[in-house]
C-alpha cells in the first residue's frame, strides 16, 4: 500500500502556475472596479464600444499590474512587520513589568520582617 | 496544511493571548491580505484544477476565477483558516461543474493509456504521469477525492467537508479509485513490476 | 508612588565601565523548541524590517505610538516564547546557552529573581557607552520560556509601562504576591 500510495503522492505533488499568474490575477482584481468606471463613462461620452478600447486597456492593465503588485506587496509585508513588532513589544514590557513586580513584592516583605 | 485542519489545543497563557492566531511557529500575525493568500495558494489551487482537468489553459482561468471572486468575497472571510477551506471548496466545485457542463474528461480510458516503459532509465517520471493520466481519467468524484488526498495530503473528514459528502462515502470513493489505478498499474506494468502494487 | 525599580539600576550598571560591543546569538537548539511547545513565538526583526514595520504604526493609536517611539533608534527586536503542556520540556542548558553569551564585562544583570518553584526572571543590560546598548530578558518557569533580546538604546521603564496596558490581560497574579508566609516565596539573587 505505501509503495503505490508514494506513487501516487508524487504523480499529483503540486505544480506551480504561470510565472506571472499572481500578477494577472492583481492587475485584474485591481481592474474590476476601475473597468465598470471607465465602461460607464465611455458610454455616457461617446458611445463607442468598449472592445474598441480593449487592447490598449489590456495593455495598460500588464503595465501596471507590475506596480500594483509590489505595492501590494509592500503593504503586505510591512503590515506582517507591525504585526511581529506589536507583538514582540507587548511580551517584552509584559515580561519585564513581571520581573519588576516580582523585586517589589520581595523587597516588601524584606520591609515588613 | 494538514495542520491547519488539526483543531487548536485550548489557549491558555501569556503567549496565546497575545499572540491571536499561533503554529508551531510564529509565521503569521495579524490579518491575513488578499496578496499573502493569493501567494501562498496559487499553487494549491492551481494544481487540484490542472490534476482534475489535465489542461494547461483551462485550469489557469479557473484558478484566476476562483482568485477573482476571493477578491470579491474577501469581506465575508474571516481567518486564514476559512480562506483555505473556502478556496478548496470553490475549486473543487468549480472544476467538477466545469467538467460536467464541457464534458472535460480526457477521452481516455485506462485501457488506451500508453505504456510506460519500465526498462527506460527514466521510469519513475514516465510512472508518474502515467498515474497523473490514469487519475484524470476516474469519474469526477472519486477523481477529485484521489487530488485531495495526494495532492493536498488532507484528511477523510475535510474532503468530506469540501466536497459536501459524508465520510463514509469519501471512503468508498478513495478505496474503489485506489484499487482500480492499482490494478490496471499492476497490468501495465507487467507481472515483473506490478507484482509489487498486486500485493496491496 | 511605584518606586522606579530600573532607574536606580541603570544608574548603577552605567556606572560601570564598558566594554568591546557583544552581540547575542539565540541559539539553534532554542528554535527546536517549538517542536515540544503547544504554542510558540518566534520574532526577528533586524534594523530594516523594523524601519518597515515602524512605518506602519500610527500615530493615532497611543499604543502604536508609544511602540513607535521606543523602536525608533533599535538595530534588533528579537523574541524566542514557547509555552508547554508539561513541565520538562526544556533543559537548564537551554537557558544556559543564552546566560553564557551574557557573562562579559559589557553585560549587567540587573535583576535576578529565583523562586523554588522554578520561576526564573533575568534582565540584563549592556552598556554602549554611557546608555543602554541592549536588554535581554530571560523568563523561565515550569512550562514557560521567554527570551527576548532588543539590540540598540532602550529605556526599560518605558518598556516595562507597555507590559501593564497593551489590551493584554492582567499578569497572573503569583501566591507570593498575595501570601507572605508561603514557603515557596520567591528571593533576589545578589
Amino acid at each position: 500500500m505505501r509503495d503505490f500510495e508514494e506513487e501516487l503522492r508524487r504523480a499529483l505533488a503540486r505544480r506551480e502556475p504561470p510565472q506571472d499568474f499572481a500578477l494577472r490575477v492583481l492587475a485584474m482584481a485591481g481592474s474590476q472596479s476601475k473597468l465598470t468606471a471607465l465602461a460607464q463613462l465611455r458610454l455616457w461620452f461617446c458611445r463607442v464600444p468598449m472592445w474598441q478600447f480593449a487592447p490598449a486597456l489590456a495593455a495598460l492593465l500588464v503595465m501596471s499590474g507590475g506596480g500594483i503588485y509590489k505595492q501590494h506587496e509592500r503593504v503586505a509585508h510591512g503590515q506582517q512587520a507591525k504585526q511581529k513588532l506589536l507583538t514582540a513589544m507587548r511580551i517584552a514590557g509584559s515580561k519585564l513589568h513581571h520581573a519588576q513586580d516580582r523585586v517589589f513584592a520581595i523587597e516588601r516583605r524584606e520591609m515588613m520582617q | 496544511m494538514v495542520g491547519e485542519g488539526q483543531q487548536r489545543k485550548e489557549r491558555s497563557g501569556l503567549v496565546a493571548t497575545l499572540a491571536s492566531s499561533v503554529t508551531p511557529v510564529l509565521t503569521d500575525v495579524g490579518p491575513p491580505t488578499f496578496v499573502e493568500m493569493l501567494e501562498t495558494h496559487k499553487s494549491m489551487v492551481y494544481s487540484i484544477a490542472w490534476h482534475f482537468l489535465r489542461d494547461r489553459s483551462l485550469a489557469e482561468e479557473l484558478a484566476q476565477d476562483v482568485f477573482l471572486e476571493l477578491h470579491r468575497n474577501w469581506a465575508s472571510l474571516k481567518s486564514r483558516q476559512h480562506i483555505l477551506f473556502w478556496l478548496r471548496k470553490v475549486i473543487t466545485h468549480r472544476a467538477i461543474d466545469f467538467a460536467r457542463k464541457r464534458k472535460v474528461r480526457p477521452e481516455i480510458s485506462l485501457e488506451q493509456t500508453g505504456e510506460p516503459s519500465v526498462s527506460e532509465s527514466g521510469h519513475d517520471s514516465l510512472l508518474s504521469s502515467y498515474l497523473e493520466r490514469m487519475v484524470a481519467s476516474l469519474p469526477e468524484k472519486q477523481r477529485m477525492a484521489i487530488v485531495l488526498r495526494y495532492q493536498e495530503g488532507m484528511e477523510l473528514e475535510e474532503i468530506a467537508q469540501v466536497l459536501g459528502m459524508k465520510t463514509a462515502t469519501v471512503k468508498t470513493q478513495i478505496f474503489r479509485a485506489l484499487d482500480l489505478l492499482r490494478s490496471k498499474t499492476a497490468q501495465r506494468l507487467g507481472k515483473g513490476q506490478g507484482a509489487k502494487y498486486e500485493r496491496f | 508612588m511605584k518606586r522606579n525599580v530600573f532607574g536606580f539600576v541603570m544608574a548603577v550598571a552605567l556606572a560601570m565601565p564598558s566594554s568591546a560591543f557583544q552581540n547575542v546569538k539565540m541559539p539553534v537548539d532554542l528554535d527546536k523548541l517549538s517542536e515540544r511547545a503547544s504554542e510558540s513565538v518566534d520574532v526577528t526583526l533586524d534594523s530594516s524590517m523594523l524601519q518597515l514595520a515602524s512605518g506602519f504604526l500610527s500615530k493615532d493609536d497611543p499604543e502604536e505610538a508609544q511602540v513607535k517611539k521606543l523602536v525608533s533608534k533599535l538595530r534588533g527586536v528579537y523574541v524566542r516564547s514557547f509555552e508547554f503542556d508539561k513541565e520538562g520540556q526544556y533543559s537548564p542548558g537551554d537557558v544556559e546557552a543564552i546566560r553564557s553569551q551574557l557573562k562579559g564585562p559589557a553585560w549587567s544583570r540587573i535583576v535576578g529573581v529565583k523562586s523554588t518553584r522554578g520561576e526564573n526572571s533575568e534582565v540584563y543590560l549592556r552598556k554602549d557607552g554611557d546608555q543602554v546598548g541592549a536588554l535581554v530578558v530571560i523568563d523561565a518557569e515550569p512550562k514557560e520560556l521567554t527570551v527576548v533580546h532588543i539590540d540598540g538604546p532602550i529605556n526599560p521603564e518605558e518598556l516595562s509601562e507597555l507590559g501593564g496596558h497593551m489590551g493584554i490581560p492582567k499578569m497572573r497574579t503569583h501566591r507570593s504576591d498575595k501570601d507572605q508566609s508561603d514557603p515557596h516565596r520567591e528571593k533576589k539573587e545578589q
